[in-house]
């Protein structure tokens, strides 16, 4: 699909290589615009970014590949290994190799390693207007001269330069270029020699570099010449020197090496005209952002602030300083920025401001109601006179469309696939802001301080601080902390991230819990704020105990060390977050046409017909069936009832559907809950089930995306699934008979203790194999 | 003396790496490596931010005690490692 849309075959591919932070994302998005469009390299979910870039004047199209950011080409984690491989492969023209110029030496460790693979290359020089500020000077002349390949100095953020770089790159296309390494002279020169003359007959592609790397021990190179491994340590035996000075250690002596080449031939191309001072701007924030005490509390302010501007409905809790019923006669568009809902009795109410998300999401409700029109449920009187609940349908285009078509026409169309997708849609104004404002705290490079805060905490519960901020984005929607969990690098740790997302409470669910406790409270008498929280604390408990389980179960051996680059502080870049927000958009959106559409079709059938394909009520439908004939299942969670059922079916919708059906069903919650039967300990449980169960189809999308296939998906269903029905039937058993709470306790206990177990064999085993 | 102990502003020079090679490999890419120079900026708890070839770089406490160092004795004039 992404191929046929191109009129005309470009002229060069391009391969962006380069560090983390320093400026690649920034100068891919000013070299393609909008024609970006993200997927996964096969077989792993690394993220591969293409685009085009055109220039009008020259007729000039180049498509560009964004390789993700490294610092090394060697084979430790699947970004350095997809990018080695891919400029290995030579799929690509040329080699775009970004450095910034404000961080040369480690940078230029990076460019080193390229050079070795015989490719044409082109060196853009990032930011050097930013050292120019600083007082240094970089000569870019000489740089180019010691490389040997072109170097053009640009300005990523402000697009200057980019023309002259799309020129050299052009020009460097079919150039051949013999591949340099700084081991040409020093102390490894005669080993690599020896190596490569090794390889002489080999159908090594890259000789040089195949050489260097069998040298420095890299574990993929010496896997494809496995016939050569005893020559090759017999060369690297005879080496005393290294033994003298490295201890034999050839990884880092290649490192060192490298280093000191780079200081020894490189430093002279920096001109420092004036001393910069030793603790610079950033640093000085960082004492404050990242302070032992203080980096968290100022942490959860911000985090409060973001959540407030995107669900608040009392917008700075203004509500305290205008008076009651100040907006009450408020006007339809008005209505969209204030709350216009006077209580006559009480005298309050209509005070209060919209935060920007909740007036966002209104509006798109306004919208909904305009093409589907509003169902609106009103107390009214039957033919008797006896109170019962009218359904009042108002208004919408599509519905006066319909109104001579046959029911099962209108109801698809109408109940079906339109409300279905506009449930989810009206969402999508909400997670975007939440959106914003992270790609904007990452942006600045705050984020990477987040992590760093908060890491003490996580390694406890066996995850690392890189897991927090996507967690946290998950008491808001599932969807955007989901996607959010790309910036983790350990796959292991993602996808146990991505596991423990449904379990923080989100948004969506939060009606369930207000319904259920307005019965509790008057039924049992408990306290709703704190049914309601206690709610938020299982979630939060379930995830903490999931996660240790998880990581005795995978066989990991602790978590993975934290080292982290922070970047240096600016100023967010319009453009970059409106792109990348803009991609989020355009695939959620997608989703909601698709499988969201689809499943909701799929689900009102189910709530409409029965088994001989008839339109028939939902006391006949086919849910209702099936949920008779899984009664049983649920009977040891305590409401074995094919209404609670069909509710948390349709809760995998949107879980705002769960409240909505149940008012369908029975009318309202207190005659759903009098009605069935179900004792308190079943309610608690029927509310931990829905907590903790599949979330709702916009988030298993998303997580599917991540998880990037199939049957990790199917895995991650069946893992809530478990999940939501142990917890449930605990909840449900020791809340009836209290003593069975023993029984609970041995054999959790159990299940963690045998997990380490088998954990600690298994490394023992893996260990073994190694030595 | 381990990286997270040490005295926070003053040029330090790496003495020796001892975590895994994996780990290792991982900081000598990102910069710290034996015989370079770093600078300690912040110390919370063991977790430790540093600064090494002109950039910022954090690591958890269970890595910072594996980065042995020692004073230099120079006094620190620029940002630049050697």
């Amino acid at each position: 699909m992404k191929k046929s849309r191109q009129t005309k075959r470009s002229d060069i591919k391009v391969a962006l290589v380069g560090n983390p932070n320093c400026g690649k994302t920034t100068l891919f998005n000013a070299l393609t615009g909008a024609t970006a469009h993200v997927g996964n390299w096969t077989g792993v979910t690394v993220e591969k970014l293409e685009g085009t870039y055109k220039d009008k004047k020259s007729d000039l199209t180049v498509d560009i590949v964004d390789l993700p950011g490294i610092y090394s080409l060697s084979p430790y984690s699947p970004e350095e290994v997809v990018s080695r491989d891919y400029i290995l492969s030579q799929d690509a023209d040329v080699i775009l190799n970004i450095i910034d110029a404000t961080n040369l030496q480690r940078n230029l460790y990076l460019t080193t390693q390229i050079l070795e693979i015989g490719v044409p290359v082109v060196v853009a020089l990032n930011m050097a207007d930013c050292l120019r500020a600083n007082g240094e000077r970089i000569d870019v002349k000489a740089l180019s001269q010691k490389l040997g390949v072109p170097v053009v100095a640009i300005s990523a953020l402000k697009q200057k330069g980019l023309k002259e770089l799309m020129q050299a790159v052009k020009e460097q296309k079919g150039v051949k270029r013999e591949a340099v390494s700084f081991v040409s002279s020093g102390i490894l020169k005669e080993s690599v020699d020896n190596v490569m003359l090794l390889l002489g007959d080999s159908d090594s592609k890259h000789k040089l570099f195949d050489s260097v790397k069998l040298v420095e021990g890299d574990i993929l190179t010496l896997d494809k010449y496995t016939s050569l491994a005893s020559q090759i340590t017999e060369i690297k035996a005879r080496n005393q020197e290294v033994k003298n000075r490295y201890k034999g250690n050839f990884e880092t002596c290649v490192a060192d090496q490298r280093y000191q080449y780079i200081n020894d031939n490189f430093s002279d191309v920096i001109t420092v005209d004036k001393e910069k001072p030793a603790i610079s701007k950033s640093d000085k924030a960082d004492k404050v952002l990242t302070h032992k005490f203080w980096g968290i509390p100022i942490f959860l302010l911000i985090i409060f602030a973001i959540f407030h501007l995107t669900f608040s409905e009392n917008l700075f809790y203004l509500s305290a300083v205008i008076p009651d019923g100040a907006f009450k006669d408020a006007g339809l568009v008005a209505s969209l920025f204030v709350d216009t809902e006077y209580d006559e009795e009480e005298q309050s109410g209509a005070n209060s401001i919209k935060s920007p998300g909740v007036f966002l999401q209104g509006l798109v409700e306004e919208l909904a109601g305009l093409v589907n029109g509003e169902r609106v449920v009103e107390d009214g009187f039957d033919e008797n006179g006896d109170a019962i609940q009218v359904v009042e349908e108002e208004g919408g285009w599509i519905p006066q469309l319909l109104k001579n078509a046959p029911d099962w026409a209108y109801g698809v169309i109408c109940d079906g696939v339109l409300a279905g997708v506009f449930g989810v849609l009206s969402f999508i104004p909400q997670i975007m802001l939440l959106f914003l404002f992270l790609t904007i705290l990452e942006d600045t490079g705050y984020m990477a301080r987040v992590a760093f805060i908060m890491d003490r905490a996580f390694r406890r519960i066996g995850l690392s601080g890189k897991s927090f901020m996507p967690l946290l984005m998950c008491f808001g929607c599932a969807v955007p902390g989901i996607m959010a969990t790309r910036t983790i690098e350990n796959a292991k740790e993602r996808r146990a991230t991505i596991l423990l997302a449904p379990f923080f409470s989100c948004g969506a669910k939060s009606p369930i819990w207000y319904a259920f406790a307005g019965v509790l409270a008057t039924t049992v008498g408990w306290n709703s704020e704190l049914t309601v929280f206690g709610m938020y604390i299982i979630g939060i408990v379930v995830a903490m105990i999931a996660s240790l389980i998880l990581k005795k179960i995978s066989g990991q051996k602790g978590v993975t060390p934290f080292i982290m680059e922070l970047p240096t502080y600016h100023t967010p870049q319009f453009k970059s977050v409106t792109i990348h927000i803009w991609q989020k958009l355009k695939h959620f959106v997608f989703r909601a046409g698709t499988v969201i559409a689809a499943s909701t079709i799929i689900i009102w059938y189910l709530l409409n017909f029965n088994f001989k394909f008839q339109m028939v009520g939902e006391e006949e439908c086919i849910l209702k069936v099936v949920g008779s004939w899984l009664e049983w299942l649920f009977k040891p969670l305590g409401f074995g009832n094919w209404k609670y059922i069909v509710a948390t079916v349709t809760g995998l919708v949107a879980k705002e559907e769960v409240v909505s059906s149940i008012e369908v069903l029975a009318g309202s919650v207190e005659a759903f809950v009098s009605e069935s039967g179900v004792t308190t300990a079943g309610i608690v449980a029927f509310m931990a089930f829905n907590l903790l169960t599949v979330p709702c189809m916009a988030a298993v999308g998303a997580a599917s995306g991540e998880l990037g296939s199939a049957k990790r998906t199917a895995l991650a269903i069946l893992f809530w699934i478990l999940t939501s029905y142990i917890v449930s039937m605990m909840i449900y058993l020791v809340g009836t008979y209290w003593w069975t709470v023993f029984i609970f306790a041995v054999v959790i206990a159990l299940i963690i203790v045998s997990a380490h177990f088998i954990n600690k064999k298994r490394i023992g085993k893996k260990e073994k194999e190694n030595a | 003396m381990q990286l997270f102990s040490s005295p926070i502003g003053k040029k330090l020079k790496i003495v020796d790496v001892t975590t895994d090679e994996k780990t290792k490999n991982r900081l000598q890419n990102i910069g710290v490596i034996v015989g370079g120079n770093i600078t300690v900026l912040q110390s919370n708890f063991g977790d430790t931010i540093v600064r090494v070839r002109d950039c910022r770089v954090a690591m958890n406490k269970d890595v910072a005690k594996h980065v042995l160092v020692e004073v230099c004795n120079e006094e620190v004039t620029t940002d630049q490692a050697q």
